[in-house]
């Protein structure tokens, strides 16, 4: 998430670094950092802080601890009941779903719709997000300040009887609404919608996006604001299934504690009386089960022995200050109490991950493990394997891994990107054959005289056996080569037994030290054959061709060679490939007829 | 005839298993078609968590709840289960090196099957100590005459609590220009989640472990200088036949 220096300064008295040094500290405390541009982080923020950290607040929060910042007292963080205590009849909120924890509205009249004032345009325009008008920016800048998302519904386009009468439930299958941009969009029964209960009418999707119908635009006067807590998986697969992937959808999906609902409302209603006036009529908060504290016990012995550390309890007990987190010492036990909004603060295993990383895992000492009790067991298959592939290796087949995809087979994946090859192979054949002939191709430019390959793979084939079902996984041995063909045979029918007392032998590695990229444009081949007069060097006369030819001769080889007369005949194929183009034949005559030249001026007679 | 050549990730798991063996890791392995069962739910990864979505995970056809496997975890909790049935209880140490799979469309840096190489290492006194440990051992030994740094930064992994990204730099004279004195991302890892040990039938309350997993193309690409992933799977001998 796009995170503002500015914006996070409104957190800290003292002046924060820069925001290379801010990307710094939250990468080796907390989050990796994406992209740094001017005073905007772009912040990866990970699936258990989805929780708390989609906004300022959470990150402010986040560098008070690693940098050891004092934060101002934040007025959303006490007093919120005081606030919304303020009920009206005038609004009735019925939540006729679990997936629904809460929903406040929030009833406000005479509230002037208007261009955002400078600040608030700025904050919002800075971290890419377009103004609008002062009431909708003032709940964005709520959801990208604090986390919570929010919504503004006309209160003039809802039906009114007594009072408003919103409900949140499930969509009936069919049912559309049209949204804000002007799209419809049809629901299923797994959808969750907040409706005018009056007029029976649609007027958002709960935790995604509100409705045209009840939108404000400038003749607004009195406005309903939405605080909620939708479910997140609920909200993800609506989203999904919607293909409406909004910034509140992303923060429902996470997970939010449906404690910070009144947070919201209270900041925003803050706001908007500041910037666009009105008056506060009260508020409905439908909240069936409030949220429970959850405390968690550590010991700092617990934490060393699952570090490997050696932290002191003031040490521990200063990165649970650090946090913000209440904490209790109970002989060796510390009963720990985290924000509201921290639901990753489960385990005890989160509390030991809290002190890591603010420790900063560079105090993480560097021990190896001690000396293993017992021999480690020798694997069979991969014994098996490795005495196959030195056994093919010294016959001069090399080895190569095919794709386990195919164009038939006993199984299959349901989904492959492209549709295409969705079958598991059943036989390392075809692809090997296919593989030879490929390389085959290739032969002059490799400078083999007869391509051998294997391949070690995983196969599900039909069964030769009854009791057993098809596409059994089974680990098979092909091999292919030009003069043998092409045959697979079962890993254990082909490698002797597995002896644990002897285990694995020392084999050697590949000894190469860099990979050198090759040409993908095809190459030309041309043969060259000389008589020499006895005594002269056959390098000598490849040192003249490969001067003379260049860059281009890629591969050199000498063919034949016979003596008649006291002279001797030398045969060299030569190859010619270009790393940027494709040679013409023109282009290898042209090297051919300077080797030549070059070769007759030593006085050697060509053939 | 001229010795054939080795595929350079049998190369690097050979090297690997040589390295862990001596460390006291046992090579196991597992089935490339897995359960939802081992490759999420033991792994603590919930239900409705976006990696089970069809877009990352290849479905197999008419046989709900399977999967090609998404990494080689799940070989975690079989080689715990394992264990525990022949009666052998911890410490536990094991390197799984295999193939695995994601749905996803390839292009030089990403393949829609390709190697990992797990580590996992139980028992009552294993710490994340250790981890950076064994890993600075393990590539000590890889790259040779190198001097290898480690350095962890905070993560996030279902199955891992504490989790952590770990990075390696190669200082000195003898490394590659190309890698020297940078700092590489190589792996995720961390302390085994209590739910996967628990899953596994090992008691959380008196075992530890640590567990990483490492992409050995990625591996591969580095200590070579490979330009794209896809030659692994090329089956072209103008690649193979330089290692």
């Amino acid at each position: 998430m796009k995170i503002s220096r500015d914006w996070l300064q409104t957190y800290f008295e003292k002046e924060l670094p820069d925001a290379s040094v801010l990307a710094e500290a939250l990468t080796f405390h907390v989050f990796e950092i994406e992209s740094v541009e001017g005073d905007v982080l772009d912040v990866k923020v990970t699936p258990n802080r989805g929780h708390d950290c989609l906004c300022h607040y959470g990150i402010a929060k986040e560098l008070s601890a690693i940098l050891n910042v004092p934060f101002i007292p934040q007025k959303h963080e006490n007093g919120v009941e005081d606030m919304l205590s303020k009920k009206t009849d005038a609004i009735v909120v019925s939540i006729n779903n679990p997936l629904c924890k809460r929903y406040i509205a929030g009833y406000l009249k005479g509230v002037k719709i208007g261009h955002s004032p400078e600040w608030l345009r700025k904050r919002i325009e800075a971290i890419g997000q377009k103004s609008i008008n002062n009431v909708v920016d003032a709940t964005n800048y709520v959801m990208f300040n604090i986390g919570q998302p929010l919504h503004v519904f006309d209160a003039g386009k809802l039906k009114k009887q007594e009072s408003y009468a919103i409900s949140v439930r499930m969509a009936k299958k069919g049912e559309a609404m049209l949204t804000l941009d002007d799209k419809e969009y049809t629901f299923t029964d797994a959808m969750m919608v907040i409706t005018d209960m009056h007029a029976d009418a649609i007027i958002g999707i709960a935790g995604i996006k509100g409705g045209k119908m009840s939108g404000v635009d400038e003749g607004t006067t009195d406005i309903i604001l939405e605080a909620a807590n939708f479910d997140g998986v609920s909200v993800r697969r609506a989203a999904q299934a919607l293909k409406l992937r909004t910034d509140a959808s992303e923060r429902f999906q996470q997970v939010l504690s449906s404690g910070l609902a009144g947070y919201g409302m209270r900041a925003a209603v803050e706001i908007i009386q500041e910037i666009a006036g009105g008056e506060l009529v009260g508020f409905a908060d439908e909240y069936p089960e409030p949220e429970e504290e959850r405390s968690v016990s550590i010991s700092v012995a617990q934490i060393n022995q699952a570090l490997g550390t050696s932290l002191s309890e003031s040490d521990t007990i200063d990165v649970f200050t650090r946090l913000g987190f209440s904490y209790e010492a109970r002989g060796r036990e510390i009963s720990v109490l985290a924000p509201f909004e921290r639901l990753d603060i489960v385990i005890p295993e989160d509390l030991i991950e809290e002190v890591g990383r603010l420790v900063g895992y560079d105090k993480v000492p560097s021990t190896e493990l001690p000396v293993f009790p017992r021999s480690p067991e020798t694997n069979e298959n991969f014994y098996r394997s490795e005495h196959v592939r030195e056994d093919l290796m010294s016959d001069g087949y090399s080895e190569v891994y095919t794709s386990v995809f195919a164009n038939s087979g006993e199984r299959a994946v349901v989904n492959k990107v492209g549709g295409e090859q969705s079958y598991l192979r059943k036989s390392l054949i075809p692809g090997l054959e296919e593989t030879l002939k490929r390389n085959i191709r290739n032969k002059d430019l490799l400078g083999i005289s007869e391509v051998r390959i294997f391949e070690i793979g995983t196969i599900w084939p039909a069964s030769s056996n009854k009791s057993e079902h098809d596409g059994k996984e089974e680990i098979v041995v092909g091999i292919a080569s030009e003069k043998e063909g092409t045959s697979e045979r079962s890993l254990k029918d082909m490698a002797p037994v597995l002896s644990q007392e002897v285990g694995y032998e020392e084999l050697p590695v590949s000894a190469t030290e860099r990979y050198q990229p090759f040409s993908r444009y095809p190459f030309i081949v041309r043969d060259i054959a000389m008589w020499i007069p006895g005594g002269v060097d056959e390098n000598e006369v490849l040192g003249l061709i490969q001067r003379e030819a260049g860059e281009l001769l890629v591969h050199e080889a000498l063919f034949d060679r016979f003596e008649k007369d006291g002279k001797v005949s030398l045969a060299f194929r030569l190859v010619f490939q270009s790393f940027d183009r494709t040679l013409t034949d023109e282009e290898a005559n042209q090297h051919m007829k300077g080797i030549q030249a070059t070769l007759e001026s030593k006085g050697l007679e060509i053939r | 005839m001229d010795r054939g050549h080795m595929h350079p990730i049998s190369s690097l798991i050979r090297e690997a298993n040589s390295i862990f063996h001596n460390m006291g890791f046992t090579f196991a392995e597992g089935p490339l078609i897995e359960s939802e069962w081992y490759n999420f739910d033991t792994l603590n990864v919930p239900k409705d968590h976006p990696a089970r979505d069809m877009q990352d995970t290849f479905y197999i056809k008419d046989e709900p709840g399977y999967v090609l496997r998404t990494h080689t975890s799940p070989v975690q909790v079989r080689y715990m289960e394992g264990e525990a049935k022949k009666g052998n209880t911890p410490p536990y140490r094991v390197i799984v090196p295999g193939k695995v799979f994601r749905n996803e469309a390839t292009d030089m840096t990403h393949e829609a099957e390709f190697y990992q190489i797990e580590g996992l290492a139980v028992g009552e006194d294993v710490t994340l100590a250790n981890l950076k440990g064994t890993l600075a051992r393990f590539f000590k030994e890889l790259f040779k005459n190198a001097n290898v740094e480690i350095r962890f930064r905070p993560s996030f992994f279902p199955f891992t609590e504490p989790s952590v990204e770990v990075d390696m730099r190669l200082v000195g004279e003898n490394v590659p220009e190309k890698l020297r004195d940078k700092w590489i991302e190589m792996m995720g890892a961390g302390m085994v989640h209590p739910n996967v040990l628990k899953n596994a039938g090992v008691d959380p309350k008196k075992y530890r472990g640590f567990a990483f997993g490492m992409g050995l193309d990625r591996l591969a690409m580095l200590r070579w200088g490979i330009d794209d992933i896809r030659l692994m799977h090329s089956a072209d001998l103008r690649f193979i036949n330089q290692f």
